[in-house]
């Protein structure tokens, strides 16, 4: 239900705040014209915005214009978004920290920073509908702490993304109101569920975003839709206002333009919250000092790093231009002084179907609260049992409706051994699979998915073909792990070619050496700007 | 972006190592229709079944379980859908999963907080968000049916 929105304010003097052409010292591409003959990629789009803000070349409100002109622009082919505030809110915001910027007051370290925010967790002055229409309409009383901790720290929210229901489904085909297109191929799936907030950060609507990975929702949105996706440790960000789909799984994670973006944004977000009764109190390290120059680095900087690449990831059933990117990848991380070996996880293929069980069980419960009786929509009926038949059956899509039924059935009377458990005993063997495998590599690799972006409608009807998708990253939620996934080369598709996402894996709370390696790797991949055409026609025009 | 690389300089290979066996791996899928990938195969599963004593899906009696009304258009549509994704599962039956503890979440630390209660502080917002509310009551339809 996206609000119409009122014209942009005819725009004056503006300057293009692209990531590419901006300013200075910081960035290395100094004016370079944004297309892929661009020689490295953006360092860090927050970190120029704040050198801009700081140094008066730009200001906030000219910042929030400029990005809302280009959303807004983009937005009818796109559909990211489920609801945009109004813009005058946003540049009172803007103009406040004008003010204070002005004034020579401290701002944090998202001050200006354009960040859209996932259906599914909770705003207090927007709309939040999980994609669903139970939830059409409903405004929760509080934040999200990953919302309110971005919000201390001066970032402005430009707006809710779409997503599949309640964060289940690949596509966002599976929420209710739209189907968001991939910026690259407008015929394509941006991937999901966090599809929309993929889509707003690739078409650079927004600068980050913020989503949720329960079974790679984070990371497969961002290969298909070429951004950064960082998938933190379970409990290394709190849940508190996320809305539940499968409590042992899900995790909030971070969208950014580069691995610099995603860091700055997650460093935001986590640490120990009273609220969340699984959320870490280890430390939150200082990531930011990884996000140097290029210019800094060291002939071989990866020398030492033991990198495995996992086997089962790029065998049969994986298109052969993943499997290229993937190699093309490891030779990279070679060159950067790395040893890349092949490890085999061989319980990797029983991490699917157990994950289903169990993300299909702990959801038919997490959804139980939606019943319209305390928010939500609801069905009005004489008895108690039909208002919640009712009001159920109206407010989720197919797609909820029978992962509630395939998690109730898991969970009966009698059945829970057979399905639940057993589950859960595969989970034990793949968190000690890759505990054994971490002790011998540093990090692990593999693709983010089977293929580049699909079709819009291709897997719509076939669950399963859905689900097998998603066997690139649902073990690391099952183990708990972290993962960054970076856009590491392109297969044929679309009018310039579809990007292909590389996923590297750390050990528990290793997202500071994730991050440090995922930097160098980045800034040091030649000829790669993964702008998508439609963005790149917009700075041309 | 480069040709493809050598992938292993040295053949040095790493096995994850984990106690249990396996009755080999099952090379579980299915076929994706549209592209003919055998990415995942799948075995159906007939009375071979070690687990025979779970019956079908019934999805009439689920919904009623899971409170959602579905049409009977819905219970036709969903049945063998959610028979195939249940049968998928039952591949986990083959698994040896003997001594192996099952793991509830990843790991966590224990972080409880004092048995003290507190009054959350958006409370009004919530109460206010009830559609029928009569203090201190949430209303609702009659309970009790004669089914």
């Amino acid at each position: 239900m996206i609000l119409t929105l009122q014209t942009p304010r005819p725009l004056s003097r503006l300057p293009r705040f692209l990531p590419f052409s901006t300013n200075a010292s910081i960035t290395l591409n100094q004016s370079q014209p944004a297309t892929s003959t661009s020689p490295s990629p953006p360092h860090s789009q927050i970190l120029s915005t704040r050198h801009s803000l700081l140094s008066r070349q730009f200001s906030a409100a000219d910042l929030l214009r400029s990005h809302l002109h280009r959303l807004n622009l983009i937005e009818p082919h796109l559909r990211s978004f489920l609801h945009l505030p109004d813009p005058a809110d946003l540049l009172a915001q803007a103009d406040s920290l004008d003010r204070r910027i002005a004034a020579g007051e401290d701002v944090g370290p998202l001050a200006g920073v354009l960040v859209a925010v996932k259906d599914n967790l909770c705003t207090s002055d927007m709309p939040s509908t999980g994609g669903s229409r139970i939830l059409e309409g409903y405004r929760p009383p509080f934040d999200a702490t990953a919302v309110k901790r971005a919000k201390e720290l001066g970032a402005i929210v430009v707006g809710k993304t779409n997503l599949d229901e309640f964060g289940m489904g690949s596509t966002t085909e599976g929420s209710a109101y739209q189907v968001t297109a991939n910026p690259w191929d407008l015929s394509r799936v941006p991937g999901g569920s966090s599809g929309g907030s993929a889509a707003a950060v690739s078409a650079r609507q927004c600068v980050v975003s913020l989503g949720s990975d329960t079974g790679g929702s984070v990371r497969q949105p961002a290969s298909f839709c070429g951004v950064v996706g960082l998938k933190p440790t379970y409990g290394r960000v709190s849940r508190f206002g996320l809305m539940a789909y499968a409590s042992s799984l899900d995790t909030v994670g971070c969208f950014g333009s580069s691995v610099a973006d995603a860091g700055i944004l997650l460093h935001a977000i986590a640490g120990h919250d009273r609220f969340d009764a699984t959320s870490s109190n280890q430390d939150v390290p200082n990531f930011l000092s990884h996000f140097v120059s290029a210019s800094s680095f060291e002939s071989k900087p990866l020398k030492g790093l033991r990198v495995g690449l996992i086997r089962e990831t790029i065998g049969d059933g994986v298109d052969s231009g993943v499997i290229s990117a993937i190699h093309s990848a490891a030779s990279h991380f070679e060159e950067l002084g790395c040893s890349v070996n092949e490890v085999s996880l061989p319980s990797f293929s029983l991490g699917l179907p157990a994950y289903y069980i169990l993300a299909s069980s702990e959801s038919s419960s997490n959804l139980s609260r939606y019943d319209g009786i305390r928010y939500g929509n609801q069905v009005y009926a004489d008895e108690l049992d039909s208002l919640y038949g009712s009001s159920r059956t109206n407010g989720f899509g197919a797609e909820v409706k029978m992962r509630i039924l395939m998690g109730t059935y898991a969970l009966s009377a009698g059945y829970y051994d057979a399905y639940y458990k057993r589950a859960q005993q595969v989970r034990t063997i793949i968190r000690n699979s890759f505990k054994e495998a971490l002790s011998q590599n540093d990090i692990l690799i593999s693709p983010a998915a089977p293929s580049a972006a699909y079709k819009i409608g291709e897997k719509k009807n076939d669950p399963l073909a859905m689900y097998a998708g998603d066997i690139m990253t649902v073990n690391v939620n099952l183990a708990g792990l972290p993962a960054l996934v970076l856009p590491c080369g392109c297969v044929e598709g679309g009018t310039a070619g579809l990007p292909i996402g590389l996923q590297m894996i750390g050990a528990a709370f290793g997202e500071e050496e994730l991050l440090r390696v995922g930097h160098i790797f980045e800034q040091t991949l030649e000829n790669c700007s993964f702008v998508p055409p439609i963005v790149a026609e917009d700075i041309a025009s | 972006m480069g040709s493809v690389g050598a992938m292993v300089k040295g053949a040095s290979y790493s096995y994850a190592v984990f106690c249990g066996s396996f009755l080999g791996s099952p090379r579980l899928g299915f076929n994706i229709h549209n592209n003919k990938k055998k990415l995942l195969k799948f075995r159906s599963f007939s009375s071979k079944n070690t687990c025979c004593s779970l019956q079908p899906p019934d999805v009439s009696r689920l919904a009623k379980t899971a409170q959602i009304s579905l049409t009977p258009n819905e219970v036709e549509e969903f049945a063998p859908k959610i028979q195939q994704v249940i049968d998928w599962f039952g591949q986990l039956q083959d698994v040896d999963l003997q001594s192996v503890e099952p793991s509830i979440r990843a790991d966590t630390e224990n972080n409880l907080r004092e048995n003290a209660p507190e009054t959350f502080e958006h409370r009004d917002a919530m109460i206010g968000a009830v559609p029928s509310y009569e203090k201190p009551y949430i209303k609702v339809p009659r309970v009790l049916s004669m089914d």
